[in-house]
């Protein structure tokens, strides 16, 4: 005869787990999720793509807390921003680290694309995985532009203008991109009601969707591994996704949330003054990641109706193409950068480049002033 | 295997170690800094970024930090916090360089971790840090401050007057730029390298590790993993409950930068209401206003019957007025 102790018998999480898990096979989900094995073991630079994802997470949470006071009008989306900023509870932080978290995002999917491009991870049969990998950096982008207008001040204002100006730039849809952008010859009421939608809905829902189609494609093709070591030592190393690379995961993004929180105490957001057709004193400029862009159109060479569009429309849409194109183009097996003397060299190009013409806008700027 | 051992360079063995314990101790010592921040015990100006490396390599910049603040009169921000950090990321940083060197001895030098690597590793690192990179803070200061009036004068020579704005600010910042960064990245490679030599030096002594390849593996691994998880765990979350609660109470509720348009006025508390004082002080106030009132009618009283008098006297003294003549 069988004695069932109290310890033997179900709890209700217990039960409430293994009803969940009969219907929707949870249990196998999650060994799914945690039991993939990553060769070589883990590592801290696999750690971009979950931060990316928590930072996303955190500017969907921040972004809904403001907007329970931002109102999306232009005699109004001035005002309620600086009432965020200065009668909201924390409001400041919020909206502060709000802005901080989209530079963070901006620095990781650099980071990231970085890290793919050096460990040669675009390579077959993560053709698919890039693809995507460049239509969300696309949206990351999109989400900094559109954003960056929504307060309303001098700042935004003359940073729209700019950028819907090089927008018009482009052949054939740049005329209609630009004016369906603006919805009027200036920036006014209808500009900011479709920055705000593509902001808060049409751009996170295409993130979301984009981001599951990369994450399974990701799971789909499995991690490329280290391009260095023998087998015997990869094979030794090889580790499940939990709990190392979870662990590294975790740091990774309290290291990214601790930063953004720093930044958002060392340089809280201040307006300037409220958004009008008349630039005053102030000298348009974009957001920090396009500074380069800006820089490079400065030059003597980008002057001109053609050189303006040769800079701003056509030597980034090169790039992206060739971005786009490089599975491709590379068919070489070998992942190792070190044996890959070109594409090392083209990435330091990038960086440097990207580096000195962001620096020499600073520069520009403090002359100007 | 053993010829690559043998053959690992200085440089290689320094960043090997060095760069994971930088990392490695980073995300505790954030923790703090973030506390300080909220607690407005730290102010880093325009200085964000440096004091940021300062504190991920504290394993070298620990007592070199405040000999280039005193002696090069350059200093990374302000407050007492920034001086508590440095003193709290001293335990943090020898265990984060005892874990990374354990695990390096054995996976690169095969050779078994004396005890103590940690504070052995920090304490060298700290006086190599200490002679060595105020060194480096002053020659590359130096060579900057001289590249960039030199990239000046050069284009302000009148062969090169009829360039534009734009292109010579960029040309002016690779010159300067590429000369001082060469100077740090080749210092920054000499000093990793001294660490490098010291690490290698500590490994001489210690004892050859006779398991295999795959033991060694399992055995780094398990080093990571603490005796008693259940109360590293606990620790860690009681850590982190303390310091974000620390982290709400010191955060302002509204904002330390308020903008011209929206500061708001100075509002004075007022003093609370307390109703028997008020009704005394108000019987007192109608008690007092009364006399006044009784003063005043008293005066205006006698000023009336001083008036009649004063009439009387004058009715009696004038002449009579003549009759109005008939028509």
């Amino acid at each position: 005869m069988e004695h069932s102790t109290p310890s033997s018998q179900p709890t209700v999480i217990e039960k409430v787990i293994a009803f969940v898990d009969e219907r929707v096979g949870l249990k196998q989900m999650q060994a799914k999720m945690l039991n993939e094995p990553v060769p070589g073991g883990s590592r801290w630079a696999y750690v971009f793509g979950s931060v990316l994802l928590f930072i996303f997470i955190m500017q969907a949470v921040t972004g809904i807390l403001l907007m329970f006071y931002y109102v999306p009008t232009a005699d109004h989306a001035y005002a309620s921003t600086q009432y965020i900023i200065h009668d909201v509870d924390y409001g400041w932080f919020l909206l502060s680290y709000h802005f901080w978290g989209s530079t963070a995002m901006v620095v990781c999917v650099f980071a990231h694309m970085s890290q793919v491009f050096l460990w040669g991870a675009y390579k077959p049969p993560r053709e698919m995985i890039w693809l995507v990998g460049l239509a969300l950096f696309g949206i990351v982008m999109g989400f900094g532009f559109t954003g960056y207008l929504l307060p309303w001040d001098q700042r935004a204002y003359w940073a729209t203008t700019v950028g819907v100006e090089i927008m018009d730039k482009t052949p054939i849809v740049g005329d209609f991109m630009a004016r369906f952008l603006k919805g009027g010859p200036t920036p006014g009421q209808m500009t900011l009601s479709r920055f705000f939608v593509i902001h808060v809905m049409i751009l996170p829902a295409a993130l979301m969707g984009l981001a599951g189609l990369h994450l399974f494609l990701f799971r789909a093709a499995g991690p490329a591994g280290p391009f260095r070591g023998t087998a015997e030592e990869i094979k030794a190393k090889t580790d499940f996704f939990f709990p190392r690379q979870i662990w590294k995961d975790i740091v990774g993004m309290a290291v990214v949330f601790a930063s953004i929180c720093a930044l958002a105490f060392w340089e809280p957001v201040v307006l300037l003054e409220e958004a009008t057709p008349d630039p005053g004193d102030y000298h348009p400029e974009p957001e920090w990641y396009f500074l380069f862009l800006f820089q490079l159109l400065r030059l003597k060479i980008f002057a001109g109706e053609f050189g303006q569009f040769l800079g701003a429309i056509a030597l980034p849409g090169a790039f992206m193409a060739l971005l786009a194109a490089l599975p491709f183009i590379d068919r070489d097996p070998e992942r190792n950068i070190f044996k890959r003397p070109v594409a090392l060299i083209g990435w330091i190009v990038v960086m440097v480049s990207i580096l000195l013409f962001t620096m020499s806008a600073i520069i520009n700027r403090e002359f100007l002033d | 295997m053993s010829d690559e051992r043998d053959s690992l360079s200085p440089t290689k063995i320094g960043l090997g170690v060095l760069w994971p314990a930088f990392w490695t101790a980073l995300p505790i010592k954030l923790a703090f800094a973030l506390v300080f921040l909220a607690m407005d015990m730290m102010h880093f100006e325009g200085r964000l970024g440096l004091g940021f490396l300062m504190f991920l390599a504290s394993p070298v910049t620990v007592f070199a930090t405040p000999i280039i603040t005193m002696g090069l009169e350059s200093h990374i921000g302000e407050g007492a916090g920034i001086a508590l950090l440095f003193l709290l990321c001293i335990p943090i940083d020898i265990w984060a360089l005892g874990v990374v060197g354990r695990t390096y001895f054995l996976e690169k030098f095969r050779k078994e971790p004396p005890d103590g690597l940690g504070v052995t590793l920090w304490w060298k690192c700290a006086v190599v840090g200490a002679v060595f990179l105020p060194l480096l803070w002053f020659i590359v200061g130096t060579v900057t401050s001289m590249s960039i009036s030199m990239a000046h004068s050069v284009f302000e020579m009148e062969l090169f007057k009829g360039i534009p704005v734009a292109e010579r600010i960029s040309a002016e910042l690779s010159l300067w730029g590429g000369v001082s960064v060469t100077v740090l990245i080749v210092l920054l490679l000499i000093g990793v390298s001294l660490i490098g030599r010291m690490i290698r030096s500590t490994s001489e002594t210690a004892r050859p590790v006779a398991d295999s390849y795959q033991h060694v593996v399992t055995r780094w691994d398990l080093m990571r993993v603490p005796d008693d998880q259940g109360l590293m765990l606990t620790a860690l979350t009681l850590g982190g409950v303390v310091l974000s609660m620390l982290f709400w109470a010191g955060l302002p509720v509204t904002t330390p930068h308020p903008h011209e348009c929206c500061k708001k006025p100075e509002v004075k508390a007022e003093p609370p209401f307390k109703p028997l004082e008020a009704l005394n002080k108000d019987e007192k106030l109608i008690a007092q206003l009364e006399g006044q009132i009784d003063a005043l009618e008293k005066q205006k009283a006698e000023a009336e019957k001083d008036k009649d008098k004063g009439k009387g006297k004058k009715a009696a003294s004038a002449p009579e007025a003549p009759a109005p003549k008939k028509p």
